[in-house]
């Protein structure tokens, strides 16, 4: 591709710099000040997960003698508890395993669904397109009784296979939609070149359209993979055994006794569970956010 | 499956046991029980069972049980395998359960579950009548759980009666010139404004918590004879009596911490252990946790238990959260399934797993008053008689899904709520709720 001026580098002579009507004073209160609330808004979930991890149960009931947002005596008992007391560990393992399945099997059906519908063309495609979107807007609160005799049936009941092959029910909806709104925007002229040299769809979809759509293929997989991760209702419903349960299940289960909270040891949950997902989002940000602004400028 | 022929099996069964020294074997001392043949129930060849239950109370209530299920298995040869869900989990896997006539053959579940699902469980009539004559009969609300709305068919086996009594710091109370919590509402609402401007403020849940906050509305409505449904399952809300019962808590929500209006099911216990606030009404975990944390030991000196105010003679205002175990017609071992339960019964189990869990889970069968549990603290002891208690979820109408959802959609929290924080006055709220329960009666 040819750089036009606007992919020309800026230099350190031209700016950033600000103009006449722009002023530090406006900046902090247009673009500092809502950014740090931003942040804190954003952040402050976590920070509360990380103190009441390290908290004892005396300060964490105590708020008159105790400040709420530091921790005056930490502790690992918290830690302690929810590692080697519980089977944390393997439900971590069971959680990625049932996450990384379902979005790439997710992902491989969305992959071809969403390239047939964008770019074959064929008679009722965007009818197609609509309906699958219209299959994610079906709650899985209704869905889950159906499903669980299709699991039982197949004999998958209270396996991590149940869910594998059940989470795509609400993930391939929504990676196709996605998908193809992205396909959308790789221009069809790429293909048409590569038709005229003899090149059949596969290959196309393989060497020209894939390597295109890397962005928004990791987007889809990271939706894909939030969304597996935080799964409740099909966890809850298709795995009855402690050792089989998925973390969002699991940390329900064992640190709720009835009406006492096991807050430290919950948050403590949360927090380690919410790790890998923000460390993939780490990884792929650029990615994740190359896919929202489009694939190939034309 | 290879059938054995009923001789061999009764043989089998009965050798079984009779091997693990389980008949003739005198009960618990203390319990006083009757001479009552057991049932019979021979077990089926290679059987198995799967059973659920919610999630442990306190680490005696899992480790009892697995330990019961292993005497079990030892005496039997029935391998059993236990799972523990969630307390707002468990009704899910139910319907799962229920409507795929697949999983686990028993169900510990809650206390209107067997009802919703009466078609897909086995009787238990001829269970429940061994155990209610061995064991000096089942208290009142057992008898409402476990049987089905006016029969005498038996649908499940109430194992346990969470009750909510009124938890209250001793000190506090006194120094509001009152010996203990009085039963006359008018009294206790003087009592509640006393502690409140002594800076000891009383709080009751009025968020949507399953337990608390819908205790707390059924507690203040049938305290002012107020009924959600009548005996046909018409809906009766919207009657006098409810809105003396709102314009009582308009006055009662005066004196309570600010924010119960979000509370959920963790958030008296965190108040009161916090000593933020003086009373509530709650199961035995607050004094449980109290009790066995060094630092909070004082607080737990000072508490005290009673049952909630407005009672009117033995009627008390209270229902209890009610283990109630069912085993599904699916499973291919029936037998096995209600010997398990009628073992898990037997005093040689039950009272050391009653014991344990310090009286959580209050026993349904009235002989186990004499438990050596009632003895060892005596500040438990209302806990004791949660099953003596005679209302229950959806009362006086029939047990129905549309009970459960009204019970599922907060309905009448909701009702308390609004009224109590002046959203609504109490004729509005009490009309808006006549109008949610019209809806849902309907459906069902």
């Amino acid at each position: 591709m040819n750089k036009t001026a606007d992919d020309a580098p800026v230099t350190e002579a031209e700016g950033p710099q600000l103009l006449s009507w722009d002023s530090l004073p406006r900046r902090i209160v247009t673009v500092y000040v809502p950014l740090v609330c931003f942040l804190i808004i954003l952040l402050f979930p976590f920070y509360w997960m990380g103190v009441t991890t390290f908290k004892p149960n005396s300060e964490l009931l105590n708020y008159k003698d105790n400040n709420p947002f530091w921790i005056t005596n930490p502790t690992l008992a918290n830690i302690n508890k929810l590692l080697f007391e519980t089977d944390y560990p393997r439900w971590l393992v069971t959680t990625m395993g049932v996450a990384i399945g379902s979005t790439i099997l997710s992902l491989v059906s969305s992959v071809l669904a969403a390239y047939a519908i964008q770019r074959l063309r064929f008679r009722g495609s965007d009818y197609v397109g609509l309906a699958i979107y219209a299959a994610y807007l079906v709650p899985p609160s209704i869905l889950f009784i159906p499903l669980a005799q299709v699991v039982f049936q197949f004999g998958l009941f209270d396996t991590p296979f149940a869910l594998i092959l059940t989470y795509p029910t609400f993930l391939v909806p929504f990676c196709t939609w996605l998908l193809i709104g992205y396909f959308k925007s790789i221009p069809y002229e790429l293909e048409e070149c590569a038709l005229i040299d003899g090149a059949s769809r596969l290959q196309i979809l393989r060497r020209i359209t894939l390597p295109l759509a890397v962005p928004g293929l990791i987007s889809a997989g990271i939706f894909a993979f939030t969304l597996s991760w935080n799964e409740f209702i099909y966890a809850l419903a298709f795995i009855s055994s402690t050792e089989n349960k998925t973390v969002p299940v699991a940390i329900l289960t064992e640190l709720v006794q009835g009406d006492i909270y096991h807050w430290g040891s919950l948050m403590a949950g949360a927090l380690l569970g919410s790790l890998p997902v923000a460390i993939f989002y780490m990884f792929f940000v650029e990615y994740y956010v190359s896919s929202l602004t489009g694939a190939v400028k034309e | 499956m290879d059938r054995l022929t009923r001789r061999e099996t009764i043989a089998i069964g009965a050798g079984g046991l009779s091997a693990a020294g389980l008949i003739g074997q005198p009960a618990h001392a203390a319990i006083p029980t009757a001479n009552v043949p057991l049932p019979k129930h021979p077990l089926e060849a290679g059987a198995t069972l799967r059973v659920i239950r919610p999630t442990k109370f306190v680490d005696p209530d899992e480790t009892i049980w697995r330990e019961n299920t292993e005497k079990f298995t030892k005496a039997t040869g029935v391998p059993v395998r236990t799972d523990f869900v969630g307390w707002e989990d468990i009704r899910a896997q139910v319907a799962v359960a229920a409507r795929t006539g697949a999983g686990p053959d028993i169900v510990a579940g809650w206390a209107n579950d067997p009802h919703l699902y009466e078609d897909k469980i086995l009787d238990m009539t001829e269970l429940a009548g061994y155990l209610g004559k061995k064991y000096g009969g089942w208290g009142a609300l057992p008898l409402v759980y476990g049987r089905k709305h006016g029969t005498q068919k038996w649908l499940s086996i109430p194992m346990g009666c969470g009750g909510g009594a009124l938890v209250y710091r001793k000190s506090w109370v006194n120094q509001a010139g009152y010996e203990k919590p009085p039963n006359e509402l008018d009294k206790f609402l003087d009592l509640c404004r006393k502690l409140h401007a002594a800076k000891h403020p009383v709080g009751w849940a009025l968020g949507n918590s399953q337990g608390d906050g819908n205790g707390t509305a059924t507690w203040l409505l049938w305290a002012h004879g107020a009924y959600q449904v009548d005996e046909a399952g018409k809906v009766a809300i919207n009657s006098k009596e409810t809105v003396a019962a709102l314009k009582y808590s308009a006055e009662l929500y005066k004196t309570f911490i600010p924010g119960t209006l979000s509370w959920l099911d963790p958030s008296n216990n965190k108040a009161y252990i916090a000593e933020e606030i003086s009373m509530t009404s709650n199961g035995v975990s607050i004094y449980f946790v109290l009790k066995n944390d060094p630092k909070t030991a004082a607080i737990a000196a000072d508490t005290e238990h009673m049952r909630l105010p407005g009672a009117k003679g033995n009627v008390y205002p209270e229902a209890a959260n009610t283990l109630n175990a069912m085993a599904f017609k699916h499973t291919k071992y029936p037998n096995a399934a209600k010997e398990y339960l009628r073992f898990m019964m037997e005093a040689e189990q039950y009272d050391p797993w009653l014991t344990k869990c310090l009286g959580y889970w209050a026993h349904p069968l009235l002989a186990y008053d004499q438990s050596d549990c009632w003895k060892l603290d005596p500040k438990i002891l209302p806990y004791r008689d949660a099953q003596k208690m005679t209302r229950y979820d959806g009362y006086k109408g029939p047990f129905s899904s549309a009970a459960a959802a009204a019970t599922a959609e907060y309905v009448l929290v909701q009702m308390v709520a609004s009224a109590a924080s002046g959203q609504s006055t109490p004729e509005d709220a009490a009309k808006e709720a006549e109008r949610r329960l019209a809806r849902i009666y309907r459906k069902a």
